[in-house]
This record gives structure tokens, sequence and C-alpha cells, in this order.
């Protein structure tokens, strides 16, 4: 997928047959498998990381062991595999089952607390891993993409944004629903209970409200000195520095002319800060390679990580490579420790590779048992067991 | 349209849109996934019209393509079309033997 961030103009076409997701209203418990758990982990806190894999198993993994801890094997399957975390990081709210329907797991216990099949009757409901959960965990929201398929034709429907009480169990439905902007792909929700989406700009909704404003604008900024911004994410990441970021790719011309064969290439990020709701954007480097997912270290914000087929670092103040180093295979999706000392690389198959922020050497491998990750996102958060 | 001359009806209704402006109501899409008509380059050459940039190797980056219905001319849908098609190979890696070629279904 999305070999390359989209330079050119394209248009955008629905297609495809009926997929009808269908929700057990029993109680529901995936298949838990206990793999370790040290004394000297369950004394104190400690790294985590949860991502999904197929055939649709979502991982806790130690990071500091460099072990899967539990897996849960869902219902239904694969796709996303988009995961946002409650706020005690007991709870993973999951969009799953070619990507519709929700389920909320106790990531210790494996019990499903939570479900919600989003498309109902003749409606059609898609999420492009944009889900989150609120500050309070009360409520989860999703970005929906609904389509009605009638007997002759299929029915765009306005997008939307579905909320949904977590403590109303299994087969939730939704308590609001508010209209939102067309292609949603990423979200998170701010300390204040703001909801950021990622589209084409990124907005801010009031949840009670539903009045949503643009945070930063993006594809809107007009800026003659700046070609259209590029930006491709379904990885919401940024749980360790407590904000919602994604790149861009840019061309920043020399002069009026806007000629794109003059002019510098560059990778950007995006980023809302989810505790003040300060936006920040800012060029980080020279656009060398592809790259599809990148993040700051946490314990130094002047250093820019991105990964696809490379793993590269940057100096952002300077605008600068600092180093690259060539991976195992492509990885989509980056993430570090907590305390920033080490990247962790998701997405594609099924290892997490382990490395080093500051040589760019490789550390290890956390293999997954079973099968690929693709286009699942990595949640990495500090707790006890 | 410089270089292109309209030849049937259908075409001379895009050059005649296009003539129109109308073309500025189609943007650049920005993070869209799910069932694209896209002409995005990537599945066979890279957005600097090589090969370097893409997955390595390209298993890595089948599922990340079928899931999100991303280039379903090139690699079956997983999200609406063919959702069984990579049932049985969870690793695209290991399992890539099982998967096989898709065709439309026959409705007459």
């Amino acid at each position: 997928m999305f070999k390359s961030n989209r330079l050119y103009g394209r248009a955008a076409g629905a297609a495809g047959a009926a997929v009808f997701a269908l929700l057990a209203a029993a109680p529901i418990v995936g298949c838990a498998e206990k793999v370790d758990t040290s004394a000297e982990v369950a004394a104190g806190s400690s790294d985590f990381m949860v991502v999904m894999n197929r055939p649709n198993r979502l991982n806790l993994i130690d990071l500091k062991q460099r072990k899967v801890v539990n897996s849960c094997d869902l219902p239904g399957d694969y796709g996303p595999g988009t995961v946002a975390m409650s706020p005690d990081n007991r709870t993973a709210y999951v969009l799953t089952n070619r990507w519709e329907n929700i389920y909320g797991v106790d990531v210790d216990t494996c019990e499903i607390r939570f479900s919600a099949s989003q498309s109902q009757g003749d409606e059609r409901v898609k999420s492009i891993a944009s889900i989150a959960v609120s500050p309070d965990g009360k409520e989860v929201y999703t970005h929906q993409n609904p389509t009605r398929l009638l007997i002759d034709r299929f029915e765009v429907q306005e997008a939307r944004i579905a909320v949904f009480d977590t403590s109303a169990g299994l087969d939730a439905k939704p308590v609001r629903t508010f209209p939102a902007p067309r292609q949603i792909t990423i979200m998170a929700a701010g300390k204040d209970g703001t909801l950021y989406m990622g589209g084409r700009d990124i907005y801010a909704m009031n949840m009670q409200t539903g009045a949503t404003t643009v945070a930063l604008a993006s594809q809107s900024r007009n800026d003659p000195a700046e070609s259209l911004r590029d930006s491709l994410t379904v990885w919401p990441l940024g749980d360790v520095s407590n904000e919602l970021v994604r790149m861009y790719s840019a061309a920043q011309f020399k002069d009026a002319s806007q000629d794109l064969a003059t002019a510098n290439w560059v990778w950007g990020f995006e980023r809302v800060d989810l505790a003040t709701g300060a936006v920040e954007t800012k060029v980080f480097g020279p656009l060398e390679v592809v790259l599809f997912s990148g993040m700051a270290r946490p314990s130094d914000p002047n250093q820019f990580f991105g990964v696809l087929t490379q793993l590269q670092k940057f100096d952002v103040a300077a605008q600068k490579k600092v180093k690259s180093v060539d991976l195992e295979h492509s990885y989509y999706c980056i993430n570090f420790a907590t305390d920033g000392s080490e990247i962790y690389l998701a997405g594609t198959f099924n290892d997490i590779a382990v490395y080093d922020p500051d040589t760019l050497e490789k550390l290890g491998n956390i293999p997954l048992a079973a099968g690929d990750m693709s286009l699942a996102n990595s949640r990495v958060f500090s707790r006890a067991l | 349209m410089k270089h292109l001359k309209p030849l049937n009806e259908k075409a001379h209704l895009i050059d005649q849109a296009s003539r129109q402006a109308e073309v500025d109501e189609v943007v650049a899409m920005q993070s869209v996934a799910g069932c694209t008509a896209t002409t995005d380059p990537g599945w066979e050459v890279d957005m600097f019209g090589g090969i370097a940039g893409l997955c390595q190797p390209m298993e890595a980056d089948l599922y990340g393509c079928a899931d999100p219905c991303w280039w379903p001319a090139q690699v079956p849908d997983l999200m609406v079309t063919f959702p069984d098609w990579a049932g049985e190979a969870p690793s695209a890696a290991r399992d890539w033997r099982k998967l096989d070629a898709v065709y439309p279904e026959d409705d007459t």
C-alpha cells in the first residue's frame, strides 16, 4: 500500500460488494495465552505495547522483556487492527472485522466488555483507522463512512462521528452522532475532551455540540511558497508524547513561478499537543526516501525519526538527515519507549524490531505468533502489569 | 488536454468539463484509504519513478494493500469484494503459495 506519498491529484470512487458484519449478543471471551509474568515486572511499572496481528489477535507485549505476555483472539475478520487505549491502559478498543466493528477488550483477561457493529440494516459503515477514546474513558469515538446498499444501487451517505458509551456493554449503539468532514484517517482526544481528526486538515470537534473547526490547516493552507501538502497516515501513534502527529511531504518553491523542477522537496510534521491543544507544523528534513510514519523522540523533540524501508533520523532545527539505515524489511509504524530509550518498528509482517535511537543499531526482534500486522498501529504506554 | 484529442462522446464531455475548470472540484486526496480509484504510482514504481522506494519485500506490503482496498486493480480487495482471499494465509511471507488469482463473479 501507499508506496508513494501522493504528489498528484486524484479522484476517489466507491465500489464494492456487501459485507455484513454480524455481532453475537452473547458475552464473548477471547482466547487468553499467558506466556510470562515475572515477579520483577509485576512489582512495578514497565513499558508495554498493544498491537494487533492476523488472524485477529490482540497482543500485549512487555517491552522490557521483549515478550508477548498475553494475546487475545477476537471474533470476526482482520482489519485494520487500529487500537485506542482506555486512560488506565487496561482496555483496548479495537477497530476490526474489515473496518466495521469495535471491541473493547481487557488486555489482561481477554474479556470483551464492549462491542459495536457499526453496519446496521442496509447501511454498511466503514471506519478508516479512526477510533479514539475520551480522556475520562467513558466514550469511544469513531469516524463513520456509511453507504446504503440498495437493491439497484449504492448510496454514499454523509460522513459522521459516532459516540459510543463504553459502559453500554455488547452490541452497543451510538448515543450521539455529528456530521464530520470526509477522509478522516486518524483521531485522538485532547485533555479537554476535544476530538482531533486528521484528514485534509486537522480538525477539532466539540464532542458535546459537534461544532467543528480547523485546528491546523494542511491542504487548505494556500501558501504560494509551498505545494499542496501530501499526508498519509492510518497510524495514530502519539501516546508517548501525548500528541497527534503525522508527517507530510511538500515542494518548497524557489520563486513565484512555482517550478516543481527546481523546488526543494521536504518532509514536515503536523502535530497537536493533546494536553494543551497547541498545534505545530515544521519541516524536519529533505524528502529523499519514502517514509510512512514518524515521530519525535520523547526525550528530545529535536530528534525526529521516520520509517518504511529505511529508518531515518533527522535534526529538526537543522532540517537535516542525521543518519539512515536499511531495514531487514519494510515496517509501516514507528514508536518509542516512554523514556525515548528504544525505537519500536511494527506493521507489515509479524515481528516488532527494536532499534537504538542514538546509533540506529538493531537491538532485537519481538516475534508475534501467527500472521501479519499489516496496517495495525502500535500503542506504547507505561503501567504495572 | 493540450496533446490529447477527444474522439468519442465521453471524451468530448471530459474535455468540455476540463475547459470549464470543473477539474477544480477534483483535489489531491489527503490520507484516503478504502476502495480508491487511484492513479497513484507505487505498486510498480515509487514516487521517484524507480523501485528503491517500494516496500521490501513485496510480501511485506501485500496485506497493507489488500486490507484497505488501496489498489483493487492490482491486489484483491479484502475490505469488501474478496474478503476471504487471504483467509488461509495469515502470513504473506510464509503462506503466499496459498494466495490465488481472483476473477470477477459472473452475474449472468
